[in-house]
């Protein structure tokens, strides 16, 4: 029999330790993006009104995803994996504009420079690490459906820059509000699944 | 008209509802009505408040069919009496951002011996009811603080989502405080400090 390392069965990871670094991703990747969106607060919108402006601008907003308790309890193990696959894969185009682009901004600190090539890095960690779990989860085929198009590039480059501005504004804000869901519904599956509800 | 209207706070004890609060208008003694309206992000349409008596006056409460996460609410509060109305500026709020949990209960403190004979403290706790914290939908982070009873400084210890904790070079003879908080993970606020506990280390 082959030695395997701690957390793997027949030399595969387990499920538990699939969800377990899963969530440690995401984790890390919310708060990356948190932690980056206000800085960019902060430093680029006082005052500026974008919340207001920010509202129902997500591109990922046509993907129907749990809003509350019930919701994110009652929809089945798989819809929630493909939802969230589906988000991250939306996630990939913008991430790599964003990590390019954000160079663009005046003045804009290391800070925000390294967060967005990490969190890129971390998204498509993630979605390697989702597709093996779905991968074992899934009775049936996994779907790559599921994804909805960015096409928020040239507004990260327009010259007027209050409105440039605005549009990095909102992409920080639907990506943290993403990758929160993403780790969140990740927390609940795994209670579900790993825990039966109990953790 | 009465003046306009001020939203105070809003604030969710478990992530599944949410009230808000408003501070009256000045009416310079007129009968004076408060409405609250709100739209949700998405959609066009304008509601007015669910619920304005489980949390008290110039409150409205947000049952969980009211309440939606990742999702931003458009509030405003509009006095009105017989000179006319005024409304308040809007109130921005997405719920996944106001959590703000109860302390946490059920708190124990056991004093035991190390294998060297030296006391240690094993503290325990339970997350407050309302928190459903078995499904995964909200994960508490704590925090506990503890000091001599007649120090000044609190020793402030985060101690992430465990809920047991063991504590090690107490000095002998003094009588502790200790109390606990908590908090989401990520956002949201700390809850109130848990009530007082006391403990006194032994000199043997």
């Amino acid at each position: 029999l082959p030695i395997c390392h701690n957390g793997y069965i027949n030399c595969q990871l387990s499920l538990e330790e699939l969800f377990d670094r899963a969530v440690k991703v995401s984790h890390h990747m919310h708060f990356l993006s948190s932690e980056m969106f206000h800085e960019f607060e902060d430093r680029y919108a006082q005052g500026r009104g974008f919340i207001a402006k920010a509202v129902n601008s997500c591109h990922t907003a046509s993907l129907t995803t749990p809003e509350d308790k019930e919701q994110a309890q009652q929809i089945h193990h798989e819809d929630l994996l493909n939802l969230i696959l589906g988000v991250l894969r939306s996630w990939n185009d913008p991430l790599i504009h964003l990590a390019s682009e954000v160079h663009r901004i005046k003045e804009a600190p290391e800070t925000i420079l390294w967060k967005a090539v990490e969190i890129e890095e971390q998204n498509k960690r993630l979605l390697e690490g989702m597709e093996k779990i779905v991968g074992r989860v899934h009775s049936g085929e996994v779907r790559n459906d599921i994804h909805t198009p960015w096409d928020g590039l040239p507004s990260l480059q327009l010259a007027d820059e209050d409105s440039r501005l605005f549009a990095f504004y909102n992409l920080l804000h639907c990506l943290r509000r993403d990758s929160h869901k993403i780790d969140n519904y990740l927390k609940v599956l795994k209670c579900r699944l790993i825990y039966n509800n109990n953790c | 008209p009465p003046e306009k209207p001020t939203i105070i706070k809003c604030r969710s004890p478990e992530k599944e509802t949410f009230t808000c609060w408003w501070k009256p208008a000045s009416d310079g003694g007129l009968s004076t009505s408060h409405t609250l309206l709100y739209s949700k992000e998405g959609e066009e349409k304008v509601y007015e408040c669910p619920d304005y008596k489980t949390a008290g006056p110039n409150s409205c409460y947000f049952d969980k069919k009211h309440t939606s996460f990742w999702t931003i609410y458009n509030i405003t509060v509009r006095a009105t009496n017989e000179m006319g109305s005024n409304v308040s500026d809007p109130h921005y709020v997405d719920v996944t951002y106001i959590v703000q949990p109860d302390p946490p209960v059920n708190i124990t403190l056991e004093l035991k011996k190390s294998v060297k004979r030296k006391p240690y403290l094993v503290l325990t706790w339970s997350p407050p009811p309302l928190a459903d914290v078995r499904s995964g939908w909200l994960t508490l982070e704590y925090e506990l603080r503890l000091k001599p009873e007649e120090g000044e400084e609190w020793e402030t210890i985060f101690v992430g989502q465990q809920t047991q904790c063991k504590m090690f070079s107490l000095n002998p003879g003094k009588r502790y405080i200790v109390q606990i908080h908590c908090k989401p993970d990520h956002h949201g606020l700390w809850s109130e400090w848990s009530p007082e506990m006391y403990i006194e280390i032994p000199t043997d």
